[in-house]
């Protein structure tokens, strides 16, 4: 009876872990809708005098003005919107009249979760090989080589080697299309070929940082004593990098990712604009052109929650790369 | 009523359509080659080829397709695919004219009253039909308060519209009107362009995304931050026009991301080009560049409201000291004129081509920019702020490039500007907010004088955003747009330009080439130098 009492121990603790981590979720969120908010109102700029071009009459102005409810007391806007927003009503834009829920959550959205995913996946097939080789063969030329690749993809602006690869893919080469979104999940080989450009733009600036963690946890993991214990068992040398090494390594290599997903969601946003991708980042920056601040707002609140959302998992991810972590 | 210009031309237009017409007829070819054959652009087509999508780039924003609520030059060209005016700009390749599009017939009994005749028959995309009722309510629309239309300034003298019979309207204005055939045509007017009154009525707020018009294309999708589509109208009233099936509107915000998908052939055009990549692309064998000098005028303007430049003769001297030939060259890649005054080459009827030979309007002369300097109520070095943004317009997104040219070139009369580039919203704010002593402006896609210089210039007007006042220009162009007696209108302008230049609220810079890039694939494409994207008679080879 006693593990009985202790599983449920357990899993209340567990509970409550969860909701705790709902309301810091909740709380994190709310501060940062706060922040921006006041940011977006302090922000020079005008979203009625940009929409009114040169032509518009004083009349005019303060209708649209009032219509927006431009003209309320700020927090009076804020709580109206924050009350809204949590309801699923995130209002409409000021130019498009579209349904920024739609616009943001089911338009935007999942072609930057598309990109970011295919970025993750270019730099880890990258940066892990280089970051192996470069611990392997530690001072040889290939360390070298694999350092100036790593350090190189992280220091080259995003926004550049995008319109690098375009010239050298889409224009010289015509390989690949240098604009326009089509889905992967729909058609997986059109989607693939978009994105292909778009998605090495992005993942360049990761590679670096994956191959740089791989290879300084794996010459400290090399060092181990299970390490030299596989050797001494006979296992074959991939076997004892790739099992017993990699295993050790995956750790800081989740928490160095996790942590870094607000520089992917930067460079996404370049990576969108250069090669007019209907993401969010291309959302945000038409939107803070023209002063959508509602647009805006949205934007910066997935943003958020993104953020979040990674980092739970990747304290969930931890206790099953190290089940030894479970027990604490 | 022998000078009156706008009729004349239109009857000169109108008999140059009926002689093609007869021609083409008895070399038997069909009525749809006869509409295609494009005026003045003279590529020698074989019969155009039916169907056929065409991918074109769009970078400048697109505001809403409401053609009477829109201020964007990228939306405009859109909108003068999907809607018609009662009027349409035209071009012989020299002159610019205002040609019937939904009016068949233009009477003129008196001054002040004009009488249109509409095309039989003709259909919006949800299939009401064009008539004087449709007309009088569109006008109505642009004109009511409750739109606040920015157009609405356009017809602020019309006084009534009558339906003579279903298809004949009559609109009589407070006084003569010279302005009025540029505001009824459905490009650069908007005041003009026939809207479906059922289709704004269901929509409301939503029929900027959702534009019902006559057009040769009518609006099938729009994907935002990424596409707009357009197909075919079936039902457009100029016989066998368009030729085009679909049209697909990427919309690039990057301009050099834009032109690499124009040079990879991703894409079939584009809706405009800045200056720095005009070299390149006129280089392409593939490529077919359209541009001329168009109407439009870049300038510094001068806050006259504060000092230091409430002092004319500082504003003089800044207006010497500036050398046009190099910002032509350096700024604009050779792909612009100097400007002397604010009207430009298009509008044939009142620009000088000899003007330079006259000692009229503003040019460099650093003698005499020093001289004025010497005279200037402010002495010794001045610092004024200089606001720039590199927000594309239709003059080019420049960013600081003038800016940069011209602030060494006042330092040798002891101004130096302190450059500010401050992104677009910041901008506006700071212009509309009078917050600047100097500051980057181009005015585009003008066709009269009328919406050249006296919306910008006169006393008041939202546009005069340095705060310029002078009773005598205000005098003199709101004479000018009282007549349609063109010399009369011609001397009123020539005294206005000349108390302006001398006044020197701006600075006129340069008159500008705008660019259509087109794929040489894409045949028939007539170009109007009005910023504007006509696909109609457009066909693919």
């Amino acid at each position: 009876m006693k593990v009985a009492a202790n599983s449920l121990e357990l899993r209340a603790s567990r509970l409550w872990q969860s909701l705790g981590a709902v309301a810091q979720t909740a709380l994190v969120l709310l501060v940062v809708s706060g922040i921006s908010f006041l940011f977006l109102k302090l922000s020079p700029g005008d979203p009625v005098a940009l929409m009114l071009g040169s032509d518009f009459s004083r009349d005019s102005y303060d209708q649209l003005y009032r219509n927006l409810g431009l003209d309320r007391p700020w927090l009076q806007q804020y709580f109206h919107w924050l009350s809204r927003f949590v309801l699923g009503e995130w209002g409409s834009s000021y130019v498009s009249k579209q349904d920024i829920f739609e616009l943001a959550v089911l338009q935007a959205l999942p072609v930057t979760l598309t990109l970011a995913a295919l970025s993750l996946l270019v730099a880890l097939a990258v940066g892990i090989p280089l970051g192996v080789l470069a611990a392997i063969k530690r001072n040889s030329w290939m360390d070298i080589l694999a350092s100036a690749i790593a350090i190189g993809g992280n220091a080259f602006p995003s926004f550049y080697l995008g319109v690098v690869l375009i010239w050298i893919f889409s224009v010289a080469f015509g390989w690949f299309p240098s604009m326009g979104y089509v889905s992967p999940w729909s058609d997986p080989l059109g989607g693939l070929w978009h994105l292909a450009l778009p998605a090495l733009t992005l993942g360049a600036w990761y590679v670096g940082l994956i191959a740089t963690v791989t290879r300084s946890s794996l010459l400290e993991v090399l060092e181990q004593p299970y390490m030299a214990a596989a050797r001494a068992r006979g296992e074959p040398e991939w076997r004892v990098i790739w099992v017993h090494g990699m295993r050790n390594v995956l750790m800081p290599l989740v928490t160095i990712i996790g942590l870094q997903l607000g520089g992917m969601l930067r460079g996404a946003v370049m990576t969108e604009v250069v090669f007019t991708l209907p993401g969010l980042g291309m959302m945000i920056t038409n939107a803070v052109q023209t002063r959508e601040y509602l647009v805006v707002q949205a934007g910066i609140m997935i943003t958020a929650l993104l953020f979040i959302a990674v980092n739970l998992l990747v304290d969930r991810t931890y206790t099953i790369l190290d089940p030894r972590l479970r027990k604490k | 009523m022998s000078e009156i210009d706008h009729k004349a031309s239109l009857a000169a237009v109108l008999s140059a359509r009926f002689a093609r017409r007869d021609l083409l007829k008895s070399a038997g070819a069909g009525l749809g080659l006869m509409a295609a054959s494009a005026i003045g652009m003279g590529s020698a087509i074989a019969a155009p080829k039916k169907g056929g999508t065409l991918t074109l780039a769009w970078v400048e924003a697109i505001d809403t397709l409401d053609p009477h609520l829109t201020s964007s030059a990228g939306s405009i060209k859109i909108i003068n695919n999907v809607f018609n005016g009662l009027l349409k700009v035209d071009y012989d390749g020299k002159k610019v004219s205002f040609a019937p599009d939904l009016a068949e017939k233009w009477d003129m009994p008196d001054e002040k009253t004009h009488i249109f005749k509409l095309r039989a028959g003709v259909k919006f995309h949800n299939g009401d039909p064009c008539d004087a009722q449709a007309v009088k309510w569109s006008l109505e629309r642009v004109k009511s308060p409750a739109l606040k239309s920015p157009h609405a300034w356009k017809l602020e003298l019309l006084e009534s519209i009558d339906i003579l019979d279903p298809l004949t309207v009559r609109l009589r204005f407070k006084k003569p009107f010279a302005f009025l055939p540029v505001a009824l045509t459905g490009s650069t007017g908007r005041a003009g362009t026939i809207v479906s009154k059922r289709a704004v009525e269901a929509a409301g707020a939503g029929f900027g995304r959702a534009p019902v018009g006559t057009g040769p294309f009518k609006l099938t999708g729009w994907k935002e931050n990424d596409s707009i589509e357009l197909a075919r109208n079936p039902a457009y009233f100029e016989p066998g026009l368009p030729h085009l099936d679909r049209v697909v509107i990427r919309l690039i915000k990057e301009p050099s991301a834009a032109v690499a998908a124009m040079m990879s052939g991703q894409v079939d055009g584009l809706s405009v080009c800045p200056f720095q990549f005009i070299p390149q692309l006129r280089k392409n064998p593939n490529i077919q560049v359209f541009g001329q000098v168009e109407g439009n005028y870049s300038f510094v303007g001068m806050n006259n409201k504060r000092a230091p430049f409430n002092d004319p003769i500082l504003r003089q001297a800044v207006a010497f000291a500036i050398d046009r030939k190099v910002i032509v060259e350096q700024s604009y890649f050779g792909e612009a004129i100097p400007a002397y005054t604010c009207i430009s080459p298009p509008m044939t009827q009142f620009y000088d081509p000899n003007i330079a030979k006259t000692g009229r309007g503003q040019y460099f002369d650093l003698a005499k920019a020093r001289a004025l300097r010497a005279k200037s109520k402010v002495q010794g070095e001045i610092e004024p702020s200089y606001i720039v943004t590199d927000g594309f317009t239709g003059s080019g997104g420049l960013g600081t490039r003038n800016a940069q040219l011209i602030a060494p070139m006042l330092a040798q009369i002891g101004i130096k500007p302190k450059i500010e580039l401050v992104d677009r919203a910041i901008w506006v704010q700071r212009r509309n907010a009078g917050d600047f002593d100097m500051y980057d402006e181009a005015w585009v896609a003008d066709l009269d004088p009328d919406e050249t210089i006296t919306p910008e210039w006169s006393t008041g007007r939202p546009w005069n955003f340095v705060g310029y006042s002078n009773p005598k220009f205000d005098q003199a162009v709101a004479a000018a747009s009282e007549t349609t007696n063109l010399a009369t209108r011609r001397k009123h302008y020539t005294e206005a330009e000349d108390l302006l230049m001398t006044d020197a609220p701006l600075a006129v810079l340069a008159h500008m080439k705008v660019f259509k890039i087109l794929s040489k694939k894409v045949q028939g494409f007539e170009y109007v130098p009005a910023d504007l994207l006509n696909l109609h008679t457009v066909s693919l080879a």
